[in-house]
């Protein structure tokens, strides 16, 4: 009957669940929970349930279309890659190698990432290759990395159960990693005591035992104050301090600096309230800190990661069971694409290009001369299309939707010389390219997925790709033998040996190795069994240092012309640009039109009615959207899902970047609200 | 011989004298299991049977989209078999195209699943265990006695946490209505979590009241922990104790809820105890 039941991993959020795609005569057909995945054990979102649906929607491309006045002609695979190559070699003859600029995936594999950026880094010559984790958590891995030494979540999902106190900083887990919120709500079950901080009253708010409900922003003063408390009460862990950490007396000579009132003040929280929580978080055996983009999209986000870093240094809680420094990851592979080196500052494995003995390595193994400068970031790649960037190449990234200021992106995105786009769909920002290439989803191919505790996952090809669309392995596969390097690889499974050779926290990492299990990064060797949490003994740099954090508040705030504070972010049924979950029948009737969430006493005080549409307008952009009346925002605030397209909450939001990491403030801007 | 060489033994059987064209069961896949659909006797040896993993509805999907004479053998436990036959009784698929092979479950299975019912009626091979009282469960005491003001807050915090994925229904067995009430804008509320207690979670057990063949199912897939079975619990119990009806033990018999009702003896049968939480005072 040709009926088969394929293993693989979720293409949603980085919790990475484990599903079984029925496929019946060719099409996937049903989404089953897999009850013996090693972190979703049996559950699934309503996301993962669905996860069949997009797979062969109409709407996907199946062949290279290329744009003649105007229009998209069909071309062949052949025409297709050698214009690529043409324009690519073309631009980089002309303006030099950094004229080319390229996005990776955190959608796509860590095969393919690893073949995207050596595409970018060996065939071209520049280092401009970012992806997405620039606007999720760049500034998570610029803090933890300088502080701790890696820059991944140290410990791993199952550890939650076993914490007695989580703190969760900015993350609305319920709606945007469900299956870890379980584990968390065990945690609870077994004792722990849950404190949610948060601007707006989640569902993680409301099933937590306290919830700070904090002004937009300001999560520096709220953990200063923190560690002020635990320092009066003599709370903080001496012996960790002394062992394993540098930087200290810098801490509390900073932290003496501001008083406990002010800082209370700043946050809008009680200090009883803080006390409180201090004391909950000090005192517990083990406790861990989950976090997510409400710490990281602000223009100090590199600070508030490593406020978080000192306040779990100060009390020890990290380098032990049930016990870290816990960021979420936004996406399917977006902890690989930045583990392979999908980023403008470093090689696979986090190894910097500006360190000459790297530089080498690598100029080696590739067989090329690399630059040595480091590239530009997502960011800094739009704000020089047209002028310094000549040629784009985005692989599986939606930037019109998912980067602030949409307006400007439109702006600057024709001013190119030439844009190659790579998609399943012809998505808000493939309308714009001049050359596009139809890839494959993730039930159409094999290769690895790491989620968000490092897991390296195998995925299983279920189904072929529609029409003529190719996985984006074998696109790549292509596109380097057209510039001369190496492109016969037998499958990704060879990519994967390459990549192992080439990055220490990986070695031991091997298709044959991973089963359905997968391993938890560092695996140094080919024996090594994986690594449940990080920084055992001693921190990856050594010991745990104390940063300073540079509070900023936020950029723009309320005035009188733009009396709200407007937030944005994902809710439960859709995914980020809506991409797949918008063309998936199921989650579409789940909610098919945008929304804002709107606070009851400004509602009625400008007569906006439920489901009335409004409209919301920042001084970049202007949206009509519907109103939402609730209290899970407060009075004077109002939060935008930024997956609808007909009213992209990103045509709002504010540039303004973080000076460390470059992350937008996407979390913040002031707003304006009109009814109709 | 082990319980899986027996079951192994009877599937290759059966595709051999190709008395059926497939059979349904699971199978190693890198050393884990994974639903499967047997066609080939030379594929059997793959043949594993743990964990216990529900595949009632995934034969019930498979019969009503194979071509008519396609006939299926299951590997199956108690509460498959009772599914079957409730499934059979509602016309979701043809008891005569499916032959089905039934092990016992482990008494820790049953223990488990507050399963009574441990085994399938037939057995191809291996032991019954006893069954359990589900009252007796720690839990269940916990959820379904006490007072109103105590259970209504403990369920109230259960079901609070609700994410809406759907599981429950996606892995009931029995859950087969199309179009399905839980989709339906009168009842439950579209593009908001939690799903609403009354609304989502009591409708849904109110319509599995008298075909819950308790295999824990619901409970087993919710990420979020509720402990779902335990609201059919009582109902069953009562079906037990008034009627001495079990959903899934007699093809023959019609529910008491739908017999009853025909012969106009008032309500339907005695009411639990606990409906008191449903009206909303003491």
């Amino acid at each position: 009957m040709n009926l088969n039941f394929i293993k693989t991993i979720c293409p949603y959020c980085g919790t990475g669940c484990g599903i079984i795609l029925q496929v019946k005569g060719g099409r996937a057909v049903t989404t089953l929970a897999d009850r013996s995945h090693p972190v979703s054990r049996g559950g699934l979102c309503i996301k993962g349930w669905t996860a069949h649906e997009f797979i062969h929607h109409p709407d996907r491309l199946t062949k290279p279309l290329l744009k003649k006045n105007g229009k998209f002609k069909e071309l062949s695979w052949d025409e297709a890659i050698g214009l690529a190559a043409d324009r690519l070699k073309e631009t980089v003859k002309a303006h030099g190698p950094d004229a080319v600029a390229s996005l990776s995936s955190a959608r796509c594999t860590n095969e393919e990432n690893y073949l995207f950026q050596k595409l970018i880094r060996a065939g071209l010559g520049t280092n401009n290759v970012d992806h997405c984790a620039r606007l999720c958590h760049g500034p998570t891995a610029a803090a933890m990395a300088y502080a701790l030494g890696s820059g991944a979540m140290t410990n791993s999902i199952a550890d939650f159960s076993g914490a007695e106190c989580i703190l969760i900083i900015g993350s609305n887990a319920a709606e945007t990693h469900p299956i870890i919120m379980g584990e968390i709500y065990k945690a609870r079950d077994n004792g722990a005591v849950l404190v949610v901080v948060d601007p707006r009253r989640t569902e993680v708010a409301n099933n937590a035992d306290m919830h700070l409900q904090i002004n937009s922003g300001t999560d520096i003063p709220l953990i200063d104050a923190m560690m002020k408390l635990i320092l009066d009460a003599s709370l903080e862990n001496r012996e960790f301090i002394a062992s394993r950490t540098d930087g200290f007396t810098e801490m509390k000579e900073y932290l003496s600096q501001r008083t406990l009132e002010e800082l209370s003040r700043e946050c809008g929280i009680p200090l009883e309230d803080i006390r409180k929580v201090a004391e909950l978080y000090a005192r517990a055996r083990e406790a861990s800190i989950v976090f997510c983009m409400g710490i990281t999209q602000h223009a100090c986000g590199t600070s508030n990661v490593y406020a978080i870093c000192n306040l779990a240094l100060l009390c020890g809680h990290v380098g032990k069971p049930h016990s870290g420094i816990c960021p979420l990851r936004g996406q399917n592979n977006v902890q690989g694409a930045c583990d392979v080196g999908a980023l403008p500052n470093v090689y696979p494995g986090y190894q910097a290009v500006a360190d000459e003995k790297n530089h080498a390595k690598f100029a080696q193994a590739w067989g090329r001369d690399l630059s040595r400068k480091p590239g530009l970031t997502v960011t800094e790649i739009f704000a020089a299309a047209g002028t310094t960037v000549r040629t784009l190449y985005t692989m599986g990234e939606n930037p019109l939707l998912s980067d602030p200021n949409q307006g400007h992106l439109m702006e600057m995105i024709p001013k190119l010389d030439f844009f190659i786009a790579q998609d399943l769909f012809m998505t808000e920002t493939a309308r714009y390219a001049d050359l596009v290439l139809p890839a494959a989803c993730y039930a159409e191919k094999t290769g690895t997925f790491t989620n968000t505790e490092r897991r390296i996952q195998l995925l299983r090809k279920a189904v072929d790709p529609p029409g003529e669309a190719k996985d984006d392995f074998s696109i790549l596969c292509l596109l380097l033998k057209a510039f001369g390097l190496k492109g016969d690889y037998a499958d990704p499974s060879e990519v994967m040996d390459e990549i192992a050779a080439l990055t220490p926290i990986m070695a031991g990492v091997h298709f044959d190795r991973l089963g359905t299990h997968g391993l938890q990064w560092p695996v140094p060797s080919d024996d090594h069994p994986g690594t449940r949490y990080l920084h055992k003994d001693t921190f990856t740099r050594g010991k745990g240092l104390f940063v300073v954090p540079k509070y900023t508040p936020p950029k723009e705030m309320p005035d009188e012309n733009y009396p709200f504070v407007l937030n944005t972010g994902r809710m439960f049924s859709h995914y980020h640009t809506g991409t797949m979950t918008r063309r998936s029948p199921f989650l579409d009737r789940e909610v098919d039109k945008p929304f804002v969430e709107i606070h009851p006493a400004d509602a009625a005080r400008l007569g906006i009615v439920e489901g009335g549409g409004v409209t919301v307008t920042t001084r970049r952009g202007s949206i009509e959207t519907f109103a939402r009346i609730t209290t899970r925002v407060m009075e004077g605030s109002l939060f935008a899902p930024f997956h609808f397209s007909e009213a992209p909450a990103n045509a709002l939001t504010i540039e303004e970047l973080d000076p460390d990491s470059k992350m937008p403030e996407l979390k913040v801007c002031a707003a304006r609200l009109e009814k109709g | 011989m082990s319980l899986r060489e027996e079951v192994l033994t009877r599937v290759k059987a059966l595709l051999k004298d190709r008395r059926v064209d497939g059979v349904l069961g699971l199978s190693l896949f890198e050393k884990e299991p994974v639903p499967c659909l047997f066609e080939d006797p030379f594929d059997v040896d793959a043949l594993v049977i743990e964990p216990k993993w529900l595949l009632a509805k995934l034969a019930m999907n498979i019969l009503k989209t194979a071509p008519q004479e396609y006939r299926l053998g299951l590997v199956c436990r108690g509460c498959d078999d009772r599914a079957v036959t409730e499934l059979a009784k509602r016309n979701q698929l043809d008891r005569n195209r499916l032959t089905l092979l039934g092990i016992p479950c482990t008494a820790e299975q049953a223990r488990k699943c507050l399963c009574s019912t441990p085994y399938p009626r037939e057995i191809v091979a291996g032991e019954r265990v006893e069954g359990m009282y589900p009252m007796n469960d720690e839990q269940a005491q916990l959820f379904l006695t006490g007072s109103m003001e105590e259970r209504m807050k403990r369920w109230a915090r259960e079901l609070n946490r609700c994410i809406k994925c759907y599981g429950c229904r996606n892995v009931c067995p029995i859950c087969v209505c199309i179009p399905c009430k839980l989709e339906d804008d009168l009842w439950v509320k579209r593009g908001h979590i939690p799903a609403d207690m009354v609304s989502y979670h009591l409708i849904r057990a109110f319509h599995l009241s008298d075909t819950c063949v308790s295999c824990a199912g619901c409970t087993d897939t919710c990420p979020v922990n509720i402990p779902l079975m335990l609201l059919q619990v009582s109902m069953r119990e009562t079906l037990k104790s008034q009627y001495a009806y079990e959903p899934g033990l007699d093809p023959e018999r019609v529910s008491p809820v739908l017999t009853e009702q025909e012969k106009g003896e008032g309500t339907l049968f005695q009411e639990p105890a606990w409906i008191d939480s449903l009206r909303g005072g003491s």
